[in-house]
């Protein structure tokens, strides 16, 4: 039994709502603020796909395997998120 | 489940506020990390001010608390920093105190954070689930036995692990100069709350101390960092399983759908078998409640998925 089934009070479903609209705030804040580090993660993401190359990427534990260069992904035209 | 993508957020940034949901003796103070908006299970940092009391009592959800400083009492035992208590729906705790005050991590599972005065279990309650340990004193790092596995230096201690779900709640570490180069996803919701330390992901930078998580299933992290290393807590509400992989831009639809055709490789029997007309109602000989033709969301194989049926009671033989 993960949760007892019962009636919540009008409090509770007030506190509910209020909460929500914060964590939309909360997350409208995230999103705007990934966004912001677009150019960051550019940068990041170029040097990943080299390292990946040089040194390997992780497959297991320890266990690294180099990656080709005629694997490395291609960026799609879609836009791009990192938060869903 | 209703919770959105929380990440990163870092809860040094906003104020305690004052719980005043029904129940709950004044002293206790919150910071909402994440909250599902279906049925109010949330995650949040707790103050008990010094001084708070709490008479014996019960809560309709499941929950679980995390000491990250300073101390609480329950009847007579004293839990300092690192103790962890797992409470079942239900199951009616001693008497609560902190007379200097503490600060901790406390998640509601499966319903909004309740508290019943009670000295007795509700009747539903599951007593011999709960849990408590101090995971500092008593409990010792060991290496993630997950596979594929995290890089080495990445260390955990299982405070909890459902046998059903396969989800698990954990402190977890890195040790300085910790490096994971390969990107991750899973088929569970994972969330996490650094306690102390920064650690860096390639998708979302630094989460520093007080930095939080919820992530929601087959969303991209990695590469990993940490130059000085971090102590964390996480959980997870099922298995956790490392899809790993190196395309920095997959989405969610594209993960979903090779953690799928991976499956058929992986579990090729199983996979074949739930596909098959008939097998989509899978019965656990071990659980009388909460099966899937009861309160598990479950599909026919007819496209109409994620729905529930009133819960029916097996009859033992």
């Amino acid at each position: 039994m993960k949760a007892i089934p019962h009636k919540r009070s009008r409090e509770v479903e007030d506190w509910l709502r209020k909460e929500e609209v914060e964590q939309r705030k909360r997350y409208r804040k995230i999103v705007a603020e990934q966004e912001a580090l677009s150019p960051k993660r550019d940068k990041w993401i170029a040097q990943f796909l080299q390292r990946i190359q040089t040194r390997g990427v992780h497959t297991h534990y320890d266990q690294m395997r180099k990656v080709r260069p005629e694997e490395i992904p291609v960026k799609p035209k879609r836009k791009f998120r990192v938060v869903f | 489940m209703a919770r959105p993508h929380i990440e990163p957020f870092v809860d040094r940034d906003v104020p305690f506020r004052k719980m005043t949901l029904p129940g709950f003796p004044k002293g206790m103070q919150y910071k909402m990390l994440s909250l599902d908006t279906d049925d109010g299970a949330c995650t949040m940092t707790v103050l008990f001010e010094p001084g708070y009391k709490q008479p014996p009592g019960m809560s309709y959800s499941e929950y679980e608390l995390f000491i990250m400083s300073g101390s609480i009492t329950i009847g007579e035992k004293v839990w300092g920093p690192g103790s962890y208590v797992f409470v079942p729906a239900g199951v009616a705790i001693e008497a609560l105190s902190s007379p200097r005050g503490a600060t901790g991590l406390i998640f509601y599972n499966y319903g909004e954070p309740s508290f019943v005065e009670s000295d007795s279990d509700h009747k539903h309650a599951e007593r011999n689930r709960l849990a408590m340990v101090n995971a500092y004193e008593n409990m010792h790092w060991t290496s993630t036995n997950f596979f594929p596995a995290t890089a080495p230096g990445c260390m955990v201690k299982v405070l909890r692990f459902d046998p059903r779900t396969h989800g698990f709640t954990f402190l977890y570490c890195m040790t300085p100069n910790f490096w994971q180069d390969n990107i991750s996803y899973h088929d569970c919701c994972e969330e996490a709350y650094h306690i102390w330390g920064s650690s860096w992901m390639m998708q979302f930078g630094d989460l520093p101390t007080g930095g939080y998580f919820w992530r929601t299933p087959y969303i991209n992290h990695g590469a990993f960092a940490s130059k000085l290393g971090i102590l964390g807590l996480g959980r997870t509400d099922t298995q956790l399983y490392n899809h790993f992989h190196f395309n920095p831009w997959t989405n969610i639809e594209e993960n979903q759908e090779r953690a799928a055709s991976r499956l058929i490789h992986r579990n090729p029997e199983l996979y074949k078998w739930v596909n098959s007309h008939g097998h989509n109602h899978p019965i656990d000989f071990e659980f009388d409640h909460g099966h899937a033709h009861g309160d598990m969301a479950h599909h026919h194989g007819d496209g109409v998925v994620e729905h529930k049926h009133k819960k029916k009671k097996r009859s033992r033989r």
